[in-house]
């Protein structure tokens, strides 16, 4: 991996914690406890799909712990980023080519993939972080309603910010 | 492996050799064991730096380790029975207070004594059980887990949804005020203490017309809470009786809650009330036989009060 193809994954890495601190968590603030908006972890998606499990579970930690810091909700986001980055070889799984992707595939975008495939693993993708990023703030069976119900209406919210984002920034690599 | 299908590996030979070899040891072993040390910092993390997942992870433990907590608990109780039996003298004492002015009867069921109370006015003849309209049940508990230094406290007590605890119900000792129960699970509930900077509980000052407040805990001393919102013009003396006033629906009307600790002085955010320190009846720190209470006519009183709102907007 060379340093031109580093620069969007830390281009983006900065961008995505700015705006997740900075406007989507301001907005569950403002607007009510069932408006949230998860867009950081498109940074764990976008990463090369040939990076090795340990090093994109790192990276999904540290996109984690630096929202974390911001709101401050220490090792919330951090433990369900890195579980994101984990999974995400499962989420992707039923939307790979067959023999599995290629370094021809550099990230899993649009730009790649298509925009119905691309829509279909994020939205799966996006599902299983969000019901991780519910069930482990709350952590207890006596929550059970609640997390399934913020991470449905998390989910819907949370697929119209992606759609947005694809669509205006088309990822390449 | 061809190159199409290499994976990425980043090298750690620029951090120094002892270190670099752990780490390099740590992402060659799989995702798998990465994933599992990095999920148990985080969380480590989540329930030491965050407050309200540390008191979910408390209570959580506490719920789960009830049982052991309540054989223990049997085992300590041996060696108490002095206190214990005082502390049923006291729950004695009141229970027959109560039954003197004909307000209650006692229905047994299971191990439970449920204490059902009754508005003697709602009576049109002397046949008891054909006139009563019951306002308030309860059920007895015994804390089995309690806390008092945190900003936030809470406690859990031996009864659940199979003995007919549900949430918000009220919480109450023979001498005072416990909590309000927030969470149930079949045999164990979890109560928010009134030592809980969310609880509001509405109590009132009998000898001062029945003027009423809402009473907080500001945190800091355990046994004074802070009752606000009695407008100035009251003379508010020390050592005056403060009681519920009935009109958080939760708590019974007139339930000793405390008396006025100190010389009222004016709420400083608010400087057309007064700010009144109360210094509890019962103390948070040894409260142990507890009485669970629910108005049977909350529901009702809840859809009049959706009315209201509807005719509002």
């Amino acid at each position: 991996m060379n340093s031109s193809s580093i620069t969007p994954h830390v281009l983006r890495f900065i961008g995505m914690v700015a705006v997740q601190s900075l406007l989507l968590n301001q907005m569950t603030g403002s607007i009510g406890a069932y408006f949230n908006v998860l867009l950081y972890p498109l940074f764990i998606l976008f990463l090369p799909l040939q990076m090795a499990a340990p090093y994109l579970i790192l990276l999904g930690f540290a996109v984690g712990v630096a929202v974390d810091a911001f709101v401050p909700s220490w090792g919330i986001h951090a433990g369900a980023g890195a579980f994101s980055a984990f999974a995400r070889g499962l989420a992707l799984l039923p939307f790979a080519p067959k023999g599995g992707f290629s370094t021809k595939d550099s990230i899993f975008a649009p730009a790649t993939m298509g925009w119905q495939t691309f829509l279909q693993g994020t939205a799966l993708f996006m599902a299983m972080h969000l019901l991780w990023y519910f069930s482990f703030s709350y952590f207890s069976h006596l929550f059970a309603l609640e997390i399934v119900k913020k991470t449905a209406a998390a989910w819907g919210l949370t697929m119209i910010f992606v759609a947005l984002y694809a669509a205006m920034f088309n990822p390449k690599k | 492996m061809d190159d199409e299908h290499k994976v990425l590996r980043p090298s750690f030979s620029f951090i120094v050799p002892p270190m670099g070899k752990l780490l390099e040891l740590l992402l060659r072993n799989g995702g798998f064991v990465t994933f599992l040390v990095v999920e148990v910092i985080c969380f480590a993390m989540m329930v030491n730096f965050n407050t309200r997942q540390g008191e979910i992870w408390a209570n959580t433990t506490g719920i789960f380790g009830g049982r052991a907590l309540e054989k223990r608990q049997m085992a300590s109780d041996y060696f108490n029975l002095y206190e214990r039996a005082d502390s049923l003298a006291h729950l004695v004492d009141s229970l027959q207070l109560r039954l003197s002015n004909a307000r209650q009867v006692q229905v047994p069921i299971r191990d439970t004594f449920f204490l059902v109370s009754y508005d003697s006015l709602s009576r049109t003849d002397s046949t008891l059980r054909k006139t009563v309209r019951p306002q308030f049940q309860s059920v007895t508990a015994r804390v089995i887990k309690n806390s008092v230094s945190g900003a936030n406290n809470w406690l859990i007590i031996n009864r659940g949804s199979s003995d007919g605890v549900k949430t918000d119900m009220a919480v109450l000792s023979p001498v005072g005020i416990v909590g309000i129960v927030r969470h149930v699970s079949p045999h164990f509930s979890l109560v928010m203490s009134v030592l809980h900077q969310q609880a509001k509980i509405s109590a009132a000052l009998p000898q001062q017309k029945n003027a009423f407040g809402s009473l907080t805990w500001d945190g800091g001393d355990p046994t004074v809470m802070t009752l606000r919102y009695i407008p100035q013009h009251f003379v508010v003396k020390e050592n005056e009786p403060v009681v519920t006033s009935g009109y958080s629906l939760m708590f019974p009307q007139g339930h000793p809650v405390g008396k006025v600790y100190g010389t009222p002085k004016t709420d400083a955010e608010n400087p057309y009330f007064l700010e009144i320190k109360v210094k509890l009846h019962q103390d948070m720190t040894t409260v142990r036989d507890v009485s669970v209470v629910q108005n049977l006519f909350q529901a009702e009183i809840d859809s009049l009060q959706l009315k209201i709102k509807a005719n509002e907007q």
